[in-house]
């Protein structure tokens, strides 16, 4: 676009110069703009849109995917509302925005802090590692292993039994009323490394001359940190909280390896869900419908928090 | 992250033209429908062939990762009855394959053979050959008819246990209790409950000597395969069960057994019977905590034997499910090893050869006992695997081979439908035992849920 908005600013300077060599420019930087766009747009194109386009033509239809194909029209979608199953699937979701978006977002900034005053060295290099490594291994890996941790010999029963607090020890994954936030907090796990780096490079970037002022001026630790570093951090906050939003409320991989959606129905999520539909109960076109609606949902809630960011 | 200025317009001429040509495209992409056309059919084969071809023939066949061993021995024995033949076996996680195998089928590569769970649409969609032709040339219409019933299939796909034969396998998975023997004798028990009763006050006298009564898995599906247990129990009977699991039309389960077994594994479960963790609890972790020794019973099935012998041979048992009363009906669940054949294999004819081959063989029917843990069912006349004194995979053999003489072996209700197992069964019995659904309520959604999972 602002290649475009350029090329239109050049044409009435150029005009001035020669009418016809302008114009062929012109028109040429148009082209080579697009042409400079097409691979990265034949990616887009094959891997985005078309299976975008594919899904919404599915979910006009009821189909095993193999076999023929029925059209039902907006059938598939008023089953999104009203089979209670998959709304409460997106309910999940959106609790699961708690986890996997606001806590990484809010300790990520205390975090950052935290690491922004030590002094560079082995500690602060090592803090910063451990932090990270959590978005390194797959999201799969990460859920096997607190799966271990959770069970009822697992890590989290072992400092339960080790503080005195036997009587707190359950099967976190299989409790009904734990489930959801235990696996909310294999979210906050993966998400905090990111965030907190996002943030912490985010932070070099504040004018120090800002902080000098505000010391000055008698502030505190807690008031610099509220009115100049949140504030300057916008941009990486919003940036963080679109990632991490998008990530709660398409999330598969976690819950499916963990929970896959149980105990009951407490963990399950549009996700797995879809899965579900697709290759178990064969019903592509309702999964399709299902994951429109996601996708509509994520839009609906990113898009006013890329507002709010930009403004300035 | 660039900010646009203000001053640049939101909808553009550009935009507009942009948006319309998308709409358009979608348009035109939802008008013609996804997938097969209704004229594709799938033939018989012309000419059921016994034997096999000649030249080199390589048979390809898929199975679940965990199978392979077991397929490849079946695999070398075969090509040791015919040295042309060469059995290629290739896995994948069965989750997997259950989930992939209706694509595998359909694409290009197609293997030979293939494991699948259940039907599912395979049938409906014409992915499967017919094996009547096969059938008839091998004499496998002459064998026990009954293990055949879950492989059958009307042409439609609609409803199983009658109807052409679409698939088989060298052996047959059973459910049962495992029996921790010498725990039960420490309790006073020879550890075989011939009653409900008899299970019930085993159960309590363990849990008063301070170990678990019964380890049984959500997730692993096990709490549905005793509640199926518990209704047949109690109907006395398997006609009901049945007709729901093969979809017969107008069947169902919702009635006054469905909510007694309900009610009664609710009641297991408020004793404190089960594992705290019973929702969450993973097939190979409850294997591995059973062979640890301080639990008494082990709600599973043949295929679990293999290991838990490995772990302390003649320590453990395996009996059938109790029934209600001394005599009363009790039935077990067994589903077959199930191979099919696609419509776009290679090798038909081979395929089949294999299949009567792994049916029948002696040698074949050794190793599916040994090395699949599976029990063989072929002709009534078929050779009776050796199995060591005192194993559970040696106990069963025997009840296998006890209740298919007593007709008393049933469909998965697990299998009723694709999704049954995962939407259904599986959620509902660990909230059934967690007190947050009532049995009346568990009776009526799985009758409700399995119709819409079959409406299409």
């Amino acid at each position: 676009m602002s290649l475009l908005t350029r090329a239109k600013t050049a044409e009435p300077g150029a005009e001035s110069q020669s009418p016809l060599r302008p114009r062929r420019r012109t028109a040429t930087r148009r082209w080579a703009g697009l042409l400079w766009l097409a691979p990265a747009f034949a990616f887009y194109a094959t891997f985005v849109l078309f299976p975008l386009m594919q899904t919404v033509r599915f979910s006009l239809y009821d189909w095993d995917g193999i076999g023929v194909a029925n059209f039902v029209g907006l059938a598939n979608y008023a089953n999104v509302f009203s089979q209670p199953e998959l709304a409460a699937s997106l309910i999940n979701a959106f609790i699961l925005i708690i986890f996997f978006s606001i806590v990484p977002v809010g300790l990520g900034l205390i975090a950052a802090a935290l690491l922004r005053e030590m002094r560079q060295g082995a500690i602060s290099t090592l803090a910063r590692v451990l932090l990270f490594l959590p978005q390194v291994i797959p999201l799969a890996g990460a859920a096997i292993a607190w799966t271990y941790m959770y069970s009822d010999d697992g890590v989290v029963n072992q400092i339960l039994r080790a503080v005195g607090l036997e009587s707190q020890t359950r099967p976190w994954l299989g409790d009904f009323d734990t489930a959801l936030v235990a696996v909310g907090i294999i979210g906050t796990w993966v998400a905090l490394g990111f965030c907190t780096i996002l943030l912490l490079s985010g932070m070099g970037k504040i004018d120090p001359s800002l902080y000098e002022a505000a010391r000055l001026d008698g502030a505190g630790r807690i008031r610099e940190f509220v009115s100049i570093t949140v504030p300057g951090l916008r941009r990486e906050i919003v940036v963080c909280i679109t990632v991490t939003i998008i990530a709660a409320l398409a999330s598969f991989d976690v819950i499916y390896v963990s929970t896959k959606g149980g105990p009951g129905y407490q963990t399950m999520v549009p996700g797995v869900e879809i899965f579900r539909l697709t290759f178990l109960d064969q019903k592509v076109g309702l999964a399709s419908a299902l994951a429109l609606v996601l996708a509509a949902l994520v839009i609906v809630v990113v898009l006013p928090i890329q507002r709010l960011g930009r403004e300035s | 992250m660039i900010n646009p200025p203000k001053n640049v317009r939101f909808i553009t001429t550009k935009r507009v033209i942009a948006v319309a040509a998308i709409g358009a495209l979608a348009a035109t992409l939802t008008a013609c429908a996804p997938g097969a056309s209704d004229s594709q059919s799938a033939s018989a084969p012309t000419e059921a062939l016994t034997g096999v071809g000649d030249g080199d023939i390589t048979l390809t066949l898929t199975e679940a990762a965990a199978e392979v061993p077991y397929f490849e021995a079946l695999g070398a024995a075969f090509t040791k009855k015919y040295p042309n033949v060469t059995v290629e076996v290739s896995g994948q996680d069965f989750q997997t394959l259950v989930n992939n195998a209706p694509r595998l089928i359909s694409g290009t590569n197609v293997p030979d053979l293939i494991r699948l769970a259940s039907f599912g649409k395979v049938v409906e969609d014409k992915l499967v050959t017919n094996l009547d032709g096969y059938a008839e040339a091998y004499g496998w219409d002459e064998w026990p008819q009954a293990q055949f019933d879950s492989t059958r299939s009307n042409d439609k796909g609609t409803q199983r246990g009658t109807g052409s034969l679409y698939g088989a396998g060298p052996g047959f998975g059973l459910t049962g209790i495992y029996v921790n023997r010498d725990l039960a004798e420490q309790l006073g028990s020879d550890g075989a409950p011939a009653t409900l009763e008899e299970l019930e006050s085993l159960m309590e006298k363990a849990k008063g000597a301070g170990k678990t009564p019964m380890i049984i898995s959500g997730p692993a599906a096990t709490l549905s395969n005793a509640t199926q247990n518990l209704l047949i129990d109690y109907a006395d009977s398997t006609e009901t069960v049945q007709a729901w699991n093969y979809n017969e039309p107008g069947a169902s389960i919702d009635d006054e057994n469905t909510v007694k077994a309900a009610a009664k594994l609710q009641e297991w479960a408020d004793a404190g019977y089960f594992p705290t963790d019973v929702s969450s609890l993973q097939q190979a972790d409850a294997v591995s905590e059973f062979t640890a020794g301080d639990a008494l019973f082990y709600v599973s099935g043949n295929w679990d034997a293999p290991a838990i012998d490995k772990a302390a041979s003649g320590s453990f048992g395996f009996i059938a499910f109790p029934a209600l009363e001394e005599g009363g009906t009790t039935a077990a669940m067994s589903a077959s090893d199930l191979q099919v054949i696609p419509t776009k294999a290679a090798h038909p004819r081979e395929a089949a050869a294999f299949l009567d081959f792994v049916q029948t063989d002696p040698e074949a029917r050794q190793i599916t006992v040994d090395l699949g843990g599976y029990v063989p069912g072929g002709p009534a006349d078929g050779s009776t695997p050796t199995t060591a004194e005192g194993s559970a995979v040696g106990d069963t053999v025997a009840t296998f081979a006890d209740l298919s003489s007593k007709d008393q072996l049933v469909e998965f209700m697990l299998n009723a439908t694709g999704s049954m197992a995962a939407s259904t069964l599986i959620p509902q019995t660990e909230l059934l035992v967690a007190n947050k659904t009532t049995p009346e309520e568990f009776s009526a959604k799985v009758q409700s849920d399995y119709v819409s999972q079959l409406s299409n």
